[in-house]
């Protein structure tokens, strides 16, 4: 199988380019009530399982979904599309065919209908990050385990979110996508005050 | 700006936001990509660019100033066919023909990935290319006997 | 072979023409030869002959006037012509010709004469030669309904004899060896030594004789090409990107275009303000055209960016704001006083629906898209004393006078050159795009410019498919169908079609109830009613035209009350067609699919037969009801066309027919909201793609003496053999298109 060998290839481009878009300035160590904390995570959760976000965190089927108000009645990503385990969709049809890479990001996603862009190459999450079609408590839960989060402190998800252009796009889709709610800015706030808080979870 | 396109340097003179796909087809003349929806949602205008298929309605010409573009002129000609072109003409797929420019870049570029490809994995790859007068068994059959070829290469 | 040779002699006048450097055969229209298209081009002393052969020192052209959108006819016409002739395909070109009068399309007005296909009465046979005269009058040079395959099969293969008799003629004036004694192969006459005499040699000997009109056609059982699977001649371009399209033909000199049409349907656009669009970059001149707006640039991408800067207000659009209007339009038309046609009324219908248990069902199909993957466009360039069009056109003829009408040249001074075109599937069956190109070449007089349409622009402003609607009551007795009243409403597609053109179309419009009043069904009481319902949005020629939404509401009538019935549904098909043919196209699918064998649990298998452009078509689907949705496994289809000419592009037609049929039944509409079509791209008007495309399994009959065309008629079949195994795998009967409205598909 020659799959493997090119995807070391691709896997050995960089994948994130743009940082310093934001800000991290977590507020001081117990500032944050549990209560806060959680509501903290309700806003999260509203970003997570926002379409644009939770329709490429998908599990172990590899296949992104369509959702949301852009999208009509929820279904797999039209045309058979499945990211393959590379994640890349490099056993198939690479993601960046339609979702080129393109390092001028000012030439935006105006076009409706058209593949989204960004200045990385488009890939799926991994399969541990799955959050498509999960609860608040299943999410809240996947986001503090090391095993299921990257092997990140909070500090490291939001510096990740300053880091990954992808999950940028999600704030700016552009085309007539609705964006996910709040702001990058915003969503790295909560994510920063529920850290602090102690990454609480309603089901602690 | 210079582009690379089938081994040769070209100069021209665009936007660096023209999709490439316009300026193949009408600053260079090279026509054998075609345009079909503008979205990425037919593959008809598929290109290699360093050897993976992208979608030239997608890419702006600007991205591509330092990479080598391959049209379907460029992967064979009628005398030195690629190995896909030839299952194509022996299927003989071709309807109406206009998508089958893209869907022969496509299959090139996805059997270069993986050549031993089972007929699950060729409906993933192919399904993003459509064709409108239903070549599909045909494109599926061309594909199993491109693969055969090129792992006898 | 004799009969076919004496016809072919009374109804056609055969002869040759010197041509510069050759020889050129053809026909002689009747009544008064049509004025030759090639004259011109030919230059002096030439007389008026429509040519299908020409031999000079070029080499050998074989002339082709159907035009090619992706069917084959290219290579079908000069296969024809070929097995006579004894030419190889490899050694000729292939040139669809200019526009002429002269190529009218006799098969076309067959299936426009109202008698069912499978009636061969004499009252049929001279209505349709009324038809015939009436198309030469037209001067129609259309391809459209499946008609290529009948027209050509007797007057391309008389051509090619008559040169080919010709040729021996001039070889034995030349060398003194008896015309018997001669034979021909390969592009050249040989003599019994062996010496070779090419044809192009021979060509201007032959020029100068009396052709040889007196020919017999050769036996089937002796063709070397016909019957035989051909590989196409444009196959090695079509794989290697050289094919020229139309949308891809450059002209010298030659600006670029694009326009923005008024959103909304058949409303004009007003308070055009192209400023903005002017100052950008490569952008010459907005013009306003019909319909819209248009920009003239340097680039297609420039035009259309530029086009999407121009500043307007929408007219409009005369038709009904809602769908629910354009539906209300048409249920408002089961009356009495909007019936358009009652071909077929058999039995008693209004009495044994009185009374009896009656079962009833309601059907819709809606607006299709054409959606070609080539969008149409156009390259026009208007000088002081000739026009050119460059175009991919099924009606070159058309295109040829709207284009003089616009410019006020004289007719003949207009030159319309066809290419091959991807895809049409009808969109070409009308030329807006050709009217725009030329108003655009008008503003810059003496540019070729070429306008190219957004996929947007092609979509949204497509002449669609109709919309259309059926009712059906029914009575069963005894485990059998006793009475089929099938009632169908729909605005008429050719008064729609021809209107725009200029041509009133007086009379009933059988298109209504195509493809279900001439189905080959002894029921006891039958009937089926066609209402004309208003003019709504545009519409035009859909691939299958009214069987496409007719076939779909007929069979699914008919296998609701067979069900009803408690019959099986391929019996009981069987048990009411008296038509032979017909029959044999339903036992073969039967017999392919192995119908009444066990499929296993959450599958099921419905059979459909229309009967549609003469051609009885039957075909089995097979389906899987996952969890995900319906998966089409397999599709079984039997075709009855007289001959297939080739196998091997038969395969290919039928398979595209069946994927056509089913991919637009799962998912395919076109809406309009305040006259705007809310599908804009593929992304809402998907059709199938390959994952969903199940192994189709083809199966061409030559059981009548009828040629027929296989482009059409594999289509209408499709959606009624999937809605009917639907309801077998999952007990659901969808009445409505697309079918994905009520169940999803995987």
């Amino acid at each position: 199988m020659r799959v493997l060998t090119v995807l070391a290839i691709l896997f050995a481009a960089p994948a994130f380019a743009e940082v310093g878009k934001i800000e991290i300035n977590p507020p001081a160590q117990g500032s944050v009530t549990r209560a806060e904390g959680l509501q903290a995570f309700d806003r999260i959760y509203e970003v997570a399982s926002h379409p644009r976000c939770s329709n490429c965190h998908v599990g172990a089927s590899n296949r992104p979904m369509w959702s949301g108000p852009s999208y009509g009645k929820t279904r797999p990503h039209g045309m058979l599309v499945n990211a393959g385990e590379s994640r890349i969709g490099a056993e198939h049809i690479l993601c960046s065919t339609c979702h080129v890479n393109v390092e001028a990001t000012e030439r935006g996603n105006n076009v409706p209908h058209a593949a989204p862009r960004v200045a990385a190459d488009w890939q799926l999450p991994p399969v541990e990050f799955e959050w498509f079609g999960k609860t608040s408590v299943e999410v809240c839960n996947q986001m503090r385990d090391p095993e299921r989060n990257g092997d990140r402190t909070y500090l490291d998800i939001a510096s990740h979110l300053d880091h990954d252009v992808i999950l940028h796009w999600a704030w700016e889709p552009g085309g007539g996508r609705e964006p996910a709610p709040y702001s990058l800015q915003e969503h790295v706030n909560d994510v920063l005050a529920w850290g602090v808080a102690g990454m609480p979870c309603e089901s602690d | 700006m210079k582009l690379s396109v089938n081994g040769k340097s070209h100069d021209v003179d665009v936007e660096n936001d023209m999709p490439l796909l316009w300026v193949l087809r009408d600053e260079l003349g090279i026509t054998g990509v075609k345009y079909g929806c503008g979205i990425a949602q037919c593959g008809a205008c598929t290109v290699h660019i360093d050897g993976q298929a992208v979608r030239s309605c997608q890419i702006a010409a600007g991205e591509v100033e330092d990479a080598e573009i391959t049209t379907i002129e460029g992967l064979g000609q009628p005398e030195a066919l690629h190995a896909v072109q030839s299952a194509w003409i022996e299927h003989q797929v071709a309807q109406c023909g206009y998508c089958q420019s893209g869907q022969i870049m496509q299959a090139a570029s996805f059997l270069q990935l993986n050549d031993e490809p089972t007929d699950e994995d060729i409906d993933f790859a192919m399904s993003a290319n459509l064709c409108r007068c239903g070549t599909y068994p045909r494109i599926r059959e061309a594909v199993k006997t491109a693969a055969k070829t090129l792992r006898g290469a | 072979m004799g009969k076919l040779g004496t016809i072919a002699r009374r109804t056609f006048l055969i002869g040759s023409v010197a041509v510069a450097g050759g020889v050129a055969f053809g026909y002689y229209m009747y009544k008064r030869p049509a004025a030759n298209p090639l004259l011109e081009e030919l230059g002096e002393g030439e007389t008026a002959l429509t040519e299908y052969v020409r031999i000079s020192s070029d080499g050998i052209t074989l002339i082709t006037p159907r035009a090619d959108k992706g069917q084959g006819v290219y290579s079908m016409q000069a296969a024809l012509i070929a097995e006579e002739l004894d030419v190889e395909l490899e050694q000729v070109t292939v040139d669809p010709g200019p526009p002429s009068p002269a190529y009218y399309n006799t098969a076309l007005s067959e299936e426009a004469a109202p008698f069912r296909s499978t009636d061969d009465g004499f009252a049929a046979e001279s209505v349709r030669s009324v038809m015939d005269v009436l198309m030469k009058f037209l001067g129609m040079q259309i391809t459209g309904g499946s008609t290529s395959a009948p027209d050509g099969y007797q007057k391309l293969r008389i051509a090619g004899a008559v040169a080919r008799e010709t040729l021996k003629k001039a070889a034995s004036q030349k060398t003194g060896v008896a015309v018997a004694d001669l034979t021909t192969e390969g592009g050249a006459v040989l003599l019994p030594d062996g010496t070779s005499l090419s044809y192009i040699d021979l060509a201007p000997m032959a020029a100068q004789i009396e052709p040889v009109t007196e020919v017999s056609l050769r036996d089937p059982s002796t063709w070397r090409l016909i019957g035989q699977p051909m590989q196409r001649v444009d196959i090695v371009d079509k794989s290697t990107g050289r094919l020229v399209y139309g949308i891809d033909h450059k002209v010298e000199g030659m600006l670029h275009a694009a326009v923005k049409l008024n959103p909304a349907q058949g409303g004009e656009m007003s308070a055009i303000d192209g400023s903005e669009a002017e100052k950008m970059r490569g952008v010459v001149k907005v013009v306003p055209v019909k319909g819209g707006v248009g920009v003239i640039a340097d680039n297609t991408w420039r035009a259309m960016q530029a086009a999407e800067a121009v500043k307007f207000e929408t007219g409009p659009s005369p038709f009904p704001a809602s769908m629910d209007d354009h539906w209300s339009a048409l249920e408002a038309s089961f009356v009495e006083d909007a019936v358009d046609s009652r071909q077929r009324d058999e039995g008693d219908t209004a009495a044994r629906l009185e009374g009896a248990e009656v079962f009833e069902a309601e059907y819709r199909a809606p607006y299709l898209a054409h959606a070609p993957l080539e969008p149409v466009s156009a390259i026009v360039q208007v000088q002081d004393d000739r026009v050119d069009v460059w175009t991919g056109t099924q009606i070159p003829r058309f295109v040829q006078s709207n284009v003089a009408d616009l410019t006020g040249m004289d007719i003949e001074k207009v030159h319309v050159h066809v290419f091959m075109m991807g895809g049409s599937f009808g969109h070409r069956l009308e030329d807006e795009v050709v009217k725009q190109a030329t108003q655009l070449a008008m503003a810059v007089k003496g540019k070729p410019v070429k306008l190219t349409y957004s996929r947007e622009e092609d979509m949204m402003h497509d002449f669609t498919r109709q919309i259309a609607m059926a009712r059906m009551k029914g009575t069963v007795k005894d485990g059998k169908v006793e009475t089929l009243d099938l009632g169908i409403a729909m605005p008429s597609v050719v008064v729609s079609q021809m209107g725009r053109q200029g041509f009133p179309v007086p009379g009933p419009d059988l298109q209504i109830v195509a493809g279900a009043w001439e189905q080959p069904y002894r029921i006891p009481n039958y009937r089926v009613t066609g209402y004309r319902a208003p003019q709504l949005a545009p519409i035009s020629s859909w691939r299958s035209v009214g069987a496409s939404s007719n076939g779909f509401f007929h069979d699914c009538a008919l296998d609701e009350l067979i069900h009803a019935a408690g019959a099986d549904p391929m019996e009981e098909r069987l048990r009411l067609m008296w038509h032979d043919a017909s029959r044999k196209t339903l036992e073969a699918v039967a017999e392919m699919s192995n119908w009444g064998s066990d499929l296993g649990a959450n599958r099921g298998r419905g059979v459909a037969f229309v009967m549609s452009f003469g051609v009885p078509t039957a075909e089995v689907v097979e389906v899987t009801n996952t969890p995900d949705g319906i998966k089409i496994d397999k599709v079984y289809v039997a075709a009855e066309v007289g001959r297939v000419i080739d196998p091997l592009n038969f395969d290919n037609l039928v398979k595209g027919g069946v994927v056509w049929g089913l991919g637009h039944a799962m998912n395919c509409e076109i809406t309009y909201t305040d006259g705007v079509a809310d599908q804009t791209n593929y992304h809402a008007f998907e059709a199938m793609r390959l994952y969903q495309c199940p192994e189709i399994e083809v199966r061409g009959l030559e059981n009548s003496d009828k040629i027929r065309g296989i482009g059409e008629p594999p289509v209408p079949p499709a959606a009624a053999a999937l809605a009917n195994a639907i309801y077998a795998a999952t007990g659901q009967r969808i009445r409505e298109m697309p079918f994905n409205k009520h169940i999803d598909f995987v």
